[in-house]
């Protein structure tokens, strides 16, 4: 019943070009009881996040069980991750697009989206693993303080990932492959080890040792 | 307009009628040549300070805008070969692409990752294309050769171009309207290059219509596996030029190969019109038996037929002794124009005409040596004297088809990988000659 739930609630933003007013009008598409939608649901809006939930997971499920995915680096299981996710997307871009540019009720200070709740939580669990996993194959650094806000930095770059995917033009969305590759090699590099962990080791050796 | 100026890059352009990298020295190494000059330095010394500097900017470029400065200054004649050389095989400049955009690349193209297509697929590049990096992969238990573009290379060529016209200006010393008409010309040519569809086309015909030639061999593409961004094909064996002299080919096997290079190109041109025009040493492979395998079909040069009949038809001697033919030639291919006063016109006509009798020696005679470096050093001095021209100096503007900058590149390599290989080539009698008189028999009764 959920699966039904989502692909009519898409079915519905697409062809009437707005979401469903609300939950009341949007059972009476799906032929159920209000009462009933709420055994599924609990809003709308959750709908929303269990889509972008639900398409992840699948996104994962499908590249991870690729045999080539086992024999990748943390960066390349990263970056397979964001093309396939964008790949996936793109079966729904007109969807995605218009909750993107729906208008955010909370002017002035734009909200993050809410209907990417979910997605984010799952995102920045998987990302942990992902991180910890390039740290013990010292892929990337383990720095004090920082290695923990390593997972969202990935969030920040997976979120830009999907507002450039949104916005580009090009033929057969080029230019996204272009930005994912670069974006993940210098999100890498960032927090590989840089001369700068050179320098504040050698600072702090001069500190103690004046 | 400029009544006692002599446009100079006119008679460059006579000059490299068939290319010949020849060093004449262009405006700005005069430029510079004053202000470096330092009496202690010898003229080696201070020609090669230049070309340096020149060299170091065009470096500071990228990508395609470093191909077009190149093939610019090529053009201009302002850098000596060994600059040259290096910058032919200039590459695009881009990072090796990742495993998962390999098998995104390949999605988007077939639908499936690369193992599942191919018995094995080595995911390790094993060499950089101009554009993008080629894989060794197994197919029906042959070994084959897969090369994918890097993302974005079109957008990006269209971006460095922008970004090379102040530095040419600067470098070349070329109105913006003759900048414009060369930099349509390349940019157009890269851009077909980043369509490996519009590739296999061309290697079919081309491969089909010189199947015939002796010794020279093509690899086999495969259409199901090609797309605008993968270009399939067998595995071709062979040695580069380099190492291929390296192995001490006799003078038999070396006039061996350098006649099916000569033949292939002789066909395209004269035959297909349309032409391999980047002929470099790493786009053929020398095999056992002496065999020349081409690779690379992503510059093919379409020769438009009123260009074909003027340019070429110097080579033909009737026609180069009749000076009102040699002049409505020199009209058509924008060399002089009836801007230029009588004298500049006769200038420019008997530098041009002492150029192309020089070049096109190896067309008139039955059998040519390529290996003699006596010919290559005349080539180099008789550019050093037309550069020496007083009247050249004061010109500024150039014109001339841009057709002919593919064209001139082709025969500037082709020229110059004969040389290297020393080979001694049947060029004479050829029936296209034919075809090139009677074209301009109806002119000739009427000016003689």
């Amino acid at each position: 019943m959920k699966d039904q739930i989502i692909s009519t609630y898409i079915k519905q933003c697409l062809e009437i070009g707005k979401v469903p007013s609300n939950v009341y009008a949007f059972a009476k598409v799906l032929g159920m009881e209000e009462k009933d939608f709420y055994t599924y649901f609990s809003s709308l809006e959750s709908v929303e996040m269990a889509i972008f939930q639900y398409w992840f997971e699948q996104v994962k499920e499908q590249t991870e069980k690729s045999e080539i995915y086992a024999g990748y680096s943390a960066r390349e299981k990263i970056l397979a991750i964001y093309f396939a996710w964008i790949e996936a997307l793109k079966g729904n871009r007109s969807f995605v697009k218009m909750l993107f540019d729906r208008k955010q009720d909370h002017f002035p200070i734009p909200k993050f989206p809410s209907f990417l709740k979910l997605l984010r939580h799952d995102f920045i669990e998987w990302a942990n693993s992902i991180t910890n996993e390039a740290i013990g194959s010292k892929e990337i650094e383990d720095r004090k303080f920082l290695s923990e806000k390593y997972k969202d930095g990935l969030w920040m770059n997976f979120f830009f990932v999907m507002n450039f995917w949104l916005k580009d033009d090009s033929p057969n969305f080029e230019k996204t492959d272009v930005a994912i590759e670069k974006s993940v090699n210098l999100a890498f590099d960032l927090m590989g080890k840089s001369p700068l962990d050179s320098l504040f080791d050698f600072g702090k050796f001069m500190f103690q040792n004046k | 307009m400029e009544q006692n100026s002599i446009p100079s890059s006119k008679v460059e352009r006579a000059m490299r009628f068939v290319k010949t990298g020849a060093q004449i020295g262009g405006n700005y190494i005069k430029h510079y040549s004053k202000k470096m000059l330092d009496p202690s330095l010898s003229k080696e010394e201070l020609h090669e300070d230049n070309a340096t500097d020149v060299y170091n900017a065009l470096s500071e470029l990228k990508g395609s805008a470093l191909k077009v400065a190149q093939m610019l200054s090529m053009e201009k004649n302002i850098l000596p070969r060994q600059y040259t050389n290096k910058f032919q095989m200039a590459q695009y400049n881009a990072p090796p692409l990742s495993g998962p955009l390999i098998v995104q690349t390949f999605v988007k193209s077939f639908g499936k990752a690369p193992q599942e297509i191919f018995e094995q697929f080595n995911m390790k590049a094993c060499n950089a294309a101009s554009i993008g990096q080629v894989h060794e992969a197994v197919l029906n238990q042959k070994k084959i050769a897969i090369k994918i573009q890097y993302p974005g290379v079109a957008e990006s060529i269209k971006s460095d171009l922008r970004m090379v016209k102040p530095i040419a200006f600067r470098l070349l010393d070329m109105n913006e309207k003759e900048l414009e008409k060369y930099i349509k010309e390349v940019e157009g040519k890269l851009l077909e290059e980043t369509d490996y569809e519009l590739e296999y086309k061309r290697s079919i015909e081309i491969s089909q219509a010189c199947a015939h030639i002796p010794n020279l061999v093509f690899t086999k593409y495969y259409k199901e596996y090609t797309s605008k961004r993968v270009l399939t094909m067998d595995w071709m064996e062979g040695l580069h030029l380099d190492d291929y002299l390296k192995t001490n080919p006799s003078q038999v096997e070396r006039n061996r190969i350098g006649q099916a290079m000569w033949d292939f190109y002789d066909i395209q041109v004269h035959e297909l019109k349309s032409v391999h025009a980047d002929p470099h040493p790493g786009n053929f492979l020398m095999q056992e038996n002496s065999k020349l395998g081409v690779i690379d079909f992503g510059c093919v040069k379409e020769i438009p037929e009123d260009f074909y009949y003027n340019y070429f038809a110097l080579l033909v001697n009737e026609l180069l002794e009749e000076p009102g033919i040699v002049k409505r030639i020199m009209t058509q291919q924008e060399i002089i124009n009836t801007n230029d006063t009588k004298e500049v016109q006769q200038i420019i006509t008997d530098a041009f005409l002492k150029m192309t009798k020089l070049l096109a020696t190896p067309f008139v005679e039955p059998y040519f040596d390529f290996g003699n470096n006596e010919y290559i050093d005349e080539i180099y001095a008789l550019g050093e004297e037309v550069s020496k021209m007083d009247e050249l100096k004061k010109s500024k503007e150039g014109r001339g088809s841009q057709h002919a900058l593919y064209i001139n590149r082709t025969y500037f390599g082709l020229y110059s990988i004969l040389n290297v290989l020393k080979a001694k080539v049947n060029t004479g009698e050829r029936d296209w000659k034919t075809a090139l008189f009677n074209y301009h028999k109806p002119q000739l009764a009427a000016v003689s």
